[in-house]
């Protein structure tokens, strides 16, 4: 019982650490603009088809792929946004952040099936070796989602450092505080809007290619855990980088722990019943705060 | 205005009767005859939905070509169902009420076409479906309900017996939750106890990225067989888990989880020996023949044929009733008549099929996916099975039966 408890906490660190980067992504976005871009689903399939572009076409390795996955995600994240979101933003109303969610929705379908007239709807896979499991004491553990789970660390610490040494990182935290105060100081939210779509899609970016790299690459590769991804988010406070990371470890664990008690085909109703829960008993989220509330 | 009104009315009037008169080869005042077809064009299940799209057309290009049904055209109407049972019903609708079809062929995933049967059965509207589920003929469809493709409790039966040749001591099956898991998990389990075995299973949610706990679960049972039910993207995730744990036991799916899709998507280490059972397109006929060779394809996928199909039979029972209306209620009373009639003449194309119809004579059609007798409850019988094998990144065919 412990051992296959140990297991499932195990587990649901791999699936954690799946949904941590887009979390993060999520939350920078959310944090600067202030409204949640669900487009983030279709920017993690884009991620991953570039990814896996360059990896079956060039044979590139890993590292250059989810450069490449972070850059291109990146920018289309940022051009659709100019697109399809900013005009939006730019028209004051009590309900902006619930209408610019909203197109957002339409955004990653329209996203999505660009996807799909491009490449067909099938499956693709990475041209990269499927390792088997290593097995410490009775616990299995997968090498390659270990290095998911480092280069979620990774990333998060290496936003964390740009936030609070670099200037624009401080300046987006200004914007994030209080975009008015920020303004009248003499920074551009607007430069910033872009900076910040442009790392939160990439980071989207590279989550999709790492969870292509585990599953397949097809147009739906995103949407298949934008819930979950959000329900990371949304525990992790919306606007805590750190929360994120924290917030899709733990909703990852929750969601294999529950098999101890529920049927596995009722497993995404642990996401859901996270996000109630945090909304009902702590609405700022377990982790809000570290990086700048936005009211 | 008015006066244009009614000049317009009298001289469309007039073309109208005219038409009538006139020895063309369809009557122009007549709108076609629309077939609906039905099908995952995307989302999971939509592995099929091209060729299957293409098989209709086909199909309606060879009946208009042959002079059309009773002198009017066919026209298939493609609606993309999305493998998604909420999309498809809101594409049903619009293929009964604003289309009028006669019928609606296709629907591939047994969710979809539980939730668009109803729909079919109340507006008297034929549905011909390549869906697999035992529930679906059980429901009160009053004969609307043609099924072309092997039920779950055949299919599972085959699995089973197929578990039980490769020596099955313990099988385990995994699949999503869908109208047909449970049903499969009973029928494979029943056949592997009987000879001496025991079977268990566990039913997933199928849009997850990581089935490692499901596979911990499914590997404490210590199965020699594992049988997978679900469709290409949880299927590839479920075996690359099952890989990573180190299973390398025997390992049987069905063709719509276990196909070339599927082995495209994998490494060929991670499928290396997997089964697959396929409802096996008629290949040996020349109906599937003269299809492959009028889509310029290598071969087709049973699902495909049976789309050609669904639009072909239409056709012929109305064809075979040309004093009744064509609507669905004369599709399904004279559907058996033209594909197991005893005495009628064998023909496997469409143009065959119309010209004896129009000679009166009685037909029977054997079509591209198999001699397509139905039993009283609409299921199709006497269907054969290829059992392939994932064999260095290719399927291989180890027997067909």
């Amino acid at each position: 019982m412990l051992l296959e408890l140990i297991q499932l906490i195990v587990n649901g660190l791999v699936m954690g650490a799946v949904i941590a980067l887009p979390a993060l992504g999520l939350t920078l976005i959310f944090s600067v603009l202030g409204f949640i871009n669900f487009s983030i689903a279709a920017q993690m399939s884009i991620g991953a088809f570039a990814g896996w572009l360059v990896n079956t076409q060039l044979h590139w390795p890993l590292l250059p792929v989810l450069l490449v996955a972070f850059v291109v995600a990146g920018l289309i994240g940022v051009a659709s946004d100019r697109v399809a979101l900013a005009p939006m933003r730019k028209r004051p109303s009590s309900h902006m952040a619930l209408m610019v969610a909203i197109v957002s929705i339409a955004l990653n379908l329209a996203l999505e099936n660009a996807l799909r007239f491009g490449f067909g709807s099938g499956l693709n896979s990475f041209e990269m070796p499927i390792a088997r499991d290593v097995v410490i004491g009775e616990i299995r553990i997968g090498p390659q989602q270990m290095h998911n789970l480092g280069i979620a660390l990774l990333v998060a610490v290496l936003l964390a450092a740009f936030f609070t040494v670099t200037r624009v990182g401080k300046a987006m935290r200004a914007v994030a505080d209080n975009p008015d105060l920020a303004r009248l100081k003499g920074i551009d939210p607007a430069k910033l809007s872009n900076l910040a779509t442009f790392i939160g899609m990439g980071l989207a970016g590279i989550g999709g290619a790492l969870l292509a790299i585990d599953t397949s690459v097809d147009p739906s590769t995103g949407a298949r855990l934008l819930l979950i991804i959000f329900s990371a988010s949304v525990v992790g406070g919306l606007t805590s980088l750190g929360g994120a990371v924290l917030g899709a470890l733990l909703v990852g664990v929750a969601a294999e722990v529950s098999l101890l008690a529920i049927a596995p085909v009722y497993q995404s109703a642990v996401a859901f019943v996270a996000i109630l829960a945090v909304l009902l008993i702590r609405p700022s989220g377990l982790f809000a705060g570290t990086a700048g509330v936005r009211k | 205005m008015f006066s244009f009104q009614r000049r317009n009315v009298l001289r469309a009037g007039a073309a109208a009767s005219l038409a009538g008169l006139s020895p063309l080869a369809f009557s122009q005042g007549k709108e076609p005859i629309r077939i609906g077809i039905l099908i995952p064009l995307t989302g999971a299940t939509s592995q099929f939905g091209a060729t299957m799209s293409l098989a209709a057309k086909a199909a309606a290009e060879e009946i208009n070509a042959a002079g059309g049904v009773n002198g009017r055209k066919v026209e298939v109407v493609i609606e993309d169902d999305q493998s998604n049972p909420e999309a498809a019903v809101r594409a049903a609708r619009k293929l009964i009420d604003i289309d009028k079809c006669v019928s609606i062929g296709g629907s591939y995933a047994s969710a979809v076409t539980s939730a668009i049967a109803p729909l079919c059965w109340e507006g008297k509207v034929v549905l011909e479906t390549s869906s697999g589920a035992d529930s679906i003929t059980r429901l009160p469809h009053q004969g609307y309900v043609f099924r072309t493709s092997p039920t779950t409790s055949l299919q599972g039966t085959r699995v089973g017996d197929f578990a039980v040749e490769l020596g099955a001591k313990r099988m385990f099956f995994m699949g999503p939750q869908a109208p047909f898991a449970q049903s499969y998990i009973d029928t494979i389990s029943a056949i592997v106890a009987k000879s001496g075995g025991t079977g268990s299973g566990l039913i997933y949610e199928d849009k997850k990225a990581s089935y490692r706990s499901e596979v911990d679960q499914a590997l404490r049972f210590k199965p020699d067989v594992i049988v997978f039910g679900g469709y290409v993207p949880d299927t590839a995730v479920v075996l690359k888990d099952l890989y990573r744990a180190g299973y390398d036991g025997r390992r049987i799916g069905l063709s719509f989880g276990v196909n070339q899709k599927l082995i495209e998507a994998v490494p060929a280490e991670v499928c290396e020996g997997t089964y697959s059972l396929v409802p096996s397109a008629a290949e040996g006929s020349s109906a599937y023949k003269r299809l492959v060779a009028k889509l310029k394809v290598p071969g087709l996928d049973s699902y495909s044929c049976q789309v050609y199909d669904h639009v072909v039979m239409t056709a012929l029972a109305l064809a075979s009733a040309p004093n009744a209306a064509p609507n669905g209620t004369t599709v399904r009373d004279h559907l058996r008549n033209v594909t197991q009639s005893a005495q009628g003449k064998l023909v496997d194309s469409p143009a065959d099929g119309l010209k004896a119809l129009a000679a009166g004579t009685t037909v029977n059609y054997d079509g591209a996916s198999g001699p397509l007798e139905f039993a009283d409850n609409g299921d199709v019988k006497g269907v054969f099975f290829r059992y392939e094998q994932a064999q260095k990144g290719a399927l291989v065919v180890t027997k067909v039966a």
